[in-house]
């Protein structure tokens, strides 16, 4: 337990402390300070309601908490691979699955340190309305879920995969496919394929379930099905995760 | 005691054969040189030693273990230098130790870590990141992480790369050391032969796929000749012509001696100048021969 505690804590540090890590922060702070800007000032988007433009924001910060897990899932042992790190590693009385758990830790802390910076842009843009308290939470329990999957399944593939090009355009290819049916326009989205793509998309079963708790105002007895979704696919990705890491070779 | 033990191991990637039928034993306390040329397959051997890698085929125990059913035991047990090991860039040398010293349970004290840090010569007030070590450095950091957990067997890949020689000895010395003080099983991989001559006592030369040779590493050179110059307390004492069996005198230069010597060990050749009343104060190799045996074996089939 104790080098299992050591591991984390080098993937934790690595990943909020690194030079990587704080330019990943950086931009994203750039992307969210013009996102809640163009909200608060562009003629349009401020007429929208206080509740969507909550909405938007928060899928936003989704998105980029998204974007980092599939980063960071690939370079997990492909880019240790190709940094010559991960043998030393490997050659530890360690096994690859503690290694693969730590790493996905890692990842959950900087999703952590996304949420906590981007709680002032999400009051920025939403301080004056309703339903800001509940979109806090679904966006902490939507986004750990969500981390959790991509950076499961990209971890895994980066376990599989013997270069972290391959890896991260595997990974970055999932993430824009499961985006897609979110541009699918309004009457494409309400058809039974639209419908069907929605619910098993988890990228898609978060944004819904955020829409219908800050737009619609609905309870958590609605959230049910997309939360149980989200819950299977987090326990499918921690499974492929240990399978796939049940055997790492260099 | 047999350390490591292989059998018939077969290993092939994307239907090449790397290692084909490979058969070798090391015992307890051997300083065993692994040579080969570079692609030969001394590295595919030594990570399916450590259950890193999985072979095709062939039986392997190291310290009685199967590497990949007891890999973690086994690991906890064993240290290994990779030749081409990467470094955590951002840490500090007492970080980096204390991390794999974490992850083999060891909570190193600041008097450890520093000893553990001068002992293969480096400095332990020195608190750069391992990013801006030279390679040598970085060398002798790996070399004090792989002897963390005081290892029962210690598998070295190219130990002595981008070592200057000054930093060689050391190692040496320390190795040397810590197989007679703690009988400390070394592995060495390597196409250095210095360092197996300065080293190892048994050897095993890898060559398209197959071991060529696996023995001591006086026995192939049987046959050839070894140079070895003595300095002799007075020089006054030089028979003009040695009689002995197995050594005869080639060149005088002061008070040394230059001899060669064939078909005996040279630790019997030396006892029996010794014990012939000449008075030798320094004996020193100057070749082996196994440069030339190494050649002749890897030299067969195709390169």
């Amino acid at each position: 337990m104790g080098h299992f505690k050591t591991l984390i804590k080098k993937e934790c540090v690595e990943e909020i402390f690194s030079s990587r890590g704080a330019a990943l922060y950086l931009v994203g702070c750039g992307v969210l300070s013009v996102f809640s800007l163009l909200l608060v000032s562009n003629t349009e988007l401020s007429l929208l309601d206080n509740a969507q433009a909550v909405y938007m924001m928060s899928a936003i910060i989704i998105a980029l908490a998204l974007l980092i897990a599939v980063i960071r899932g690939s370079d997990g042992f492909a880019g240790e691979r190709e940094r010559d790190t991960l043998e030393t590693l490997l050659i530890t009385p360690v096994s690859p699955v503690e290694v693969a758990i730590a790493k996905l830790m890692g990842i959950i802390s900087s999703w952590l340190v996304v949420f906590v910076f981007s709680m002032p842009y999400l009051w920025a843009v939403g301080s004056t309305g309703q339903n800001l308290l509940s979109a806090f939470e679904y966006l902490f329990v939507a986004g750990t879920l969500l981390v959790i999957i991509f950076g499961g399944f990209t971890l895994a593939l980066s376990a599989r995969m013997k270069t972290l090009k391959g890896a991260l355009s595997v990974g970055l290819t999932a993430f824009l496919l499961s985006g897609s049916p979110i541009l699918l326009g309004p009457s494409l989205r309400q058809s039974s394929i639209g419908r069907f793509i929605d619910l098993i998309n988890p990228f898609a079963d978060a944004l819904n379930m955020l829409d219908s708790v800050v737009v619609d105002s609905l309870g958590v007895l609605f959230q049910i099905i997309p939360l149980a979704i989200l819950v299977s696919y987090t326990i499918a990705a921690i499974w492929v995760l240990s399978m796939a890491t049940k055997k790492v070779e260099l | 005691m047999k350390a490591i033990e292989i059998s018939s191991l077969k290993k092939a990637f994307a239907g090449k054969k790397v290692l084909e039928d490979i058969s070798m034993t090391v015992c307890h306390g051997d300083i065993y040189g692994f040579l080969g040329p570079n692609g030969s397959g001394k590295t595919t051997t030594l990570r399916i030693l450590l259950g890193i890698l999985y072979p095709d085929g062939g039986k392997i125990a190291v310290l009685g273990m199967d590497p990949h059913l007891d890999g973690e035991q086994l690991r906890q047990r064993v240290n290994v230098l990779p030749e081409s090991h990467g470094f955590y860039g951002w840490m500090r040398t007492k970080e980096y130790l204390r991390f794999f010293g974490q992850l083999y349970g060891l909570q190193l004290t600041s008097a450890e870590w520093r000893m553990r840090v001068e002992q293969v010569g480096l400095d332990p007030a020195d608190r750069r990141p391992i990013r801006t070590f030279s390679r040598g450095m970085k060398q002798r950091l790996g070399i004090a992480r792989s002897l963390l957990n005081d290892p029962e067997i210690l598998f070295l890949d190219e130990p002595t790369n981008g070592l200057d020689p000054k930093g060689r000895r050391k190692i040496h010395d320390l190795l040397l050391k810590l197989n007679r003080e703690k009988e400390m099983t070394i592995v060495i991989s390597t196409h250095i032969l210095d360092d197996v001559e300065r080293l190892c006592n048994r050897i095993a030369i890898l060559h398209n796929s197959k071991i060529q040779y696996e023995g001591s590493l006086f026995a192939p050179v049987a046959g050839k000749s070894i140079r070895y110059q003595f300095h002799l307390a007075d020089d006054k004492s030089i028979p003009s012509t040695w009689n002995f069996p197995g050594i005869s005198c080639q060149e005088k230069n002061g008070p040394w001696v230059t001899c060669e010597i064939k078909d005996i060990h040279p630790d019997k050749a030396l006892s029996l100048l010794v014990q012939k009343g000449i008075p030798i104060t320094e004996a020193i190799q100057v070749n082996s021969g196994l440069e030339s045996i190494y050649l002749n074996f890897t030299a067969q089939g195709k390169e």
